[in-house]
């Protein structure tokens, strides 16, 4: 059943640097933007990639291996070779912390 | 009436062309003539996921049927292009039909190039290009056989990882004295060299292969010093850019259809697209550059497609390439050669090599294991900003930070 699972500290997180997380088999990456916390799988849907060790700026992930782009936001594909999108996950952030509903 | 634009290699440049034609104009009829049965599909994959059985996912078929059937693409797979008339503005294929056209694309890639010793035309010598040559290695690969790869390039020393990957005997036999010596630095051909012998591939560097001897249960390769009994060999030396079509019909042509910026040849109304093209070198305008990779065959079409309807749009990427072996991801950005200066950055398991001239100036660089840096090295060699090249030696300071 979906749940908020903690996942991070607010003030840990810096802007455009991705932090991996994994929540029970799930690896997701989470992301500060000026306008919030963002949370998306962290495998690139193309090749296996953790998305979260790529270049991150103006509200996109790259894929370190062959850098497809992928909208934080909405998880869109932006650049070949991806071409699917990645899933994206619902958060909050509360006393600090950062929650990702999943 | 509409115009007709027909494009001759149903590959990844054809597909590019005709993707961007139709995004530029949505009455023009488009035709992709290709000579093999399959959709078009991109060549990463072959020697790697298609070599290993994975599903290559949407790597190698990017679009399906109904893609080009929505789009208004009209396929002609299975249909080769024998001859092109540009004064008559018609093709031939190899079923005798004819067809006019308003513009011509020739998207014909390259071929493999075979070796030229006694002994390659037993079956067991096989080449890596097409997807059915990709499926018929694999096929051979899954009885574990000793394989022999001659040629330690890209393609070669991807299918010697895949390979090994399978539990075949590799042996990579290379004629120069090193890994990859066309693009990169010897610092990295060292890696890559010691990346395959702790994979168990035994490297023959500086072989000199005279003959191939088959017999009906192996095949001997005749060396220099040895002979090596094997069951397979793969022959990966490279590939030459399949220009007959545009030299019997009289365009320029010099090692790859030369053409300018974008993708214009030297006849009214006839492009080169992708890695047949020779075009002028987006690091130094003065040369011109083929190139084989991914993303020339991705994004030069595009520069092709914008001058057929009349835009101007040239193609002046930083060359870029990508190699994954085993758990290696190997980018390689520019052009780092042994002659700049070589700054490497490394923790860990992840290394930058930037290679400067001698102003300060990234001309290239090699990644490995590093691809996050791989956007802050393009822009900063299409800056072309100087800088003291000791700071670049600062992994306390991001690449990032330089821009």
């Amino acid at each position: 059943m979906a749940a908020w699972h903690r996942v991070a500290s607010q003030e840990e997180l810096q802007p455009d640097t991705p932090r991996a997380v994994r929540i029970g088999e799930m690896q997701l990456a989470i992301i500060r933007l000026a306008d919030g916390v963002f949370a998306v799988n962290d495998v690139c849907s193309h090749e296996y990639a953790l998305l979260s060790e790529g270049f991150c700026e103006d509200g996109k992930l790259e894929c370190p291996l062959h850098q497809a782009c992928f909208d934080i936001r909405t998880g869109k594909a932006l650049s070949a070779p991806a071409t699917a999108a990645i899933a994206t996950y619902p958060v909050k952030c509360e006393n600090g912390d950062v929650f990702v509903m999943m | 009436m509409a115009r007709r634009i027909i494009i001759i290699g149903a590959g990844q440049a054809g597909r590019r062309c005709a993707e961007t034609l139709r995004e530029l104009d949505s009455t023009a009829e488009i035709m992709i003539f290709g000579a093999e049965a399959h959709l078009p599909y991109d060549r990463p994959p072959l020697s790697k996921a298609v070599l290993l059985g994975k599903g290559p996912g949407t790597g190698l078929f990017v679009r399906s049927a109904e893609f080009y059937a929505d789009q208004r693409i009209t396929l002609h797979l299975s249909e080769a292009v024998t001859h092109i008339a540009p004064a008559e503005k018609q093709i031939e294929t190899a079923q005798g039909r004819i067809f006019t056209y308003d513009a011509l694309v020739l998207a014909t890639g390259a071929r493999a190039r075979r070796l030229a010793i006694p002994g390659t035309d037993d079956p067991r010598v096989m080449l890596l290009r097409s997807l059915d040559e990709a499926l018929a290695l694999r096929a051979r690969l899954l009885d574990k056989p000793r394989l022999a790869v001659i040629g330690g390039g890209l393609i070669g020393l991807e299918a010697a990882a895949s390979a090994r990957q399978l539990g075949c005997t590799v042996d990579v036999l290379e004629a120069g004295e090193r890994l990859m010596a066309r693009g990169l630095p010897t610092s990295i051909s060292r890696r890559m060299a010691a990346l395959h012998r702790q994979h168990g591939v035994i490297l023959h560097l500086n072989a000199r292969l005279d003959r191939i001897e088959s017999t009906a249960q192996e095949l001997n390769l005749h060396l220099a010093e040895e002979c090596r009994a094997v069951d397979l060999v793969l022959v990966g030396i490279g590939a030459s850019p399949e220009t007959a079509l545009a030299e019997a019909a009289g365009l320029a042509v010099a090692e790859g259809i030369i053409t300018d910026r974008c993708g214009r040849t030297s006849h009214d109304g006839v492009y080169a697209a992708g890695e047949v093209a020779r075009f002028p070198n987006p690091m130094n305008i003065d040369i011109s550059t083929r190139q084989e990779s991914w993303l020339v065959a991705q994004d030069q079409p595009i520069a092709v497609a914008h001058a057929i309807m009349g835009q101007h749009k040239p193609y002046d990427v930083i060359p870029w390439y990508w190699t994954d072996q085993y758990d290696c991801n190997l980018q390689v950005l520019g052009e780092p050669t042994d002659r700049l200066h070589q700054i490497e950055r490394t923790e860990g398991e992840r290394h930058t090599l930037l290679c400067c001239d001698s102003n300060g100036r990234i001309r290239g660089a090699v990644l490995i294991n590093n691809g996050r840096e791989a956007t802050p090295c393009r822009r900063l060699i299409a800056s072309g900003k100087p800088f003291d090249i000791t700071e670049y030696a600062d992994m306390a300071r991001p690449l990032r930070s330089f821009l």
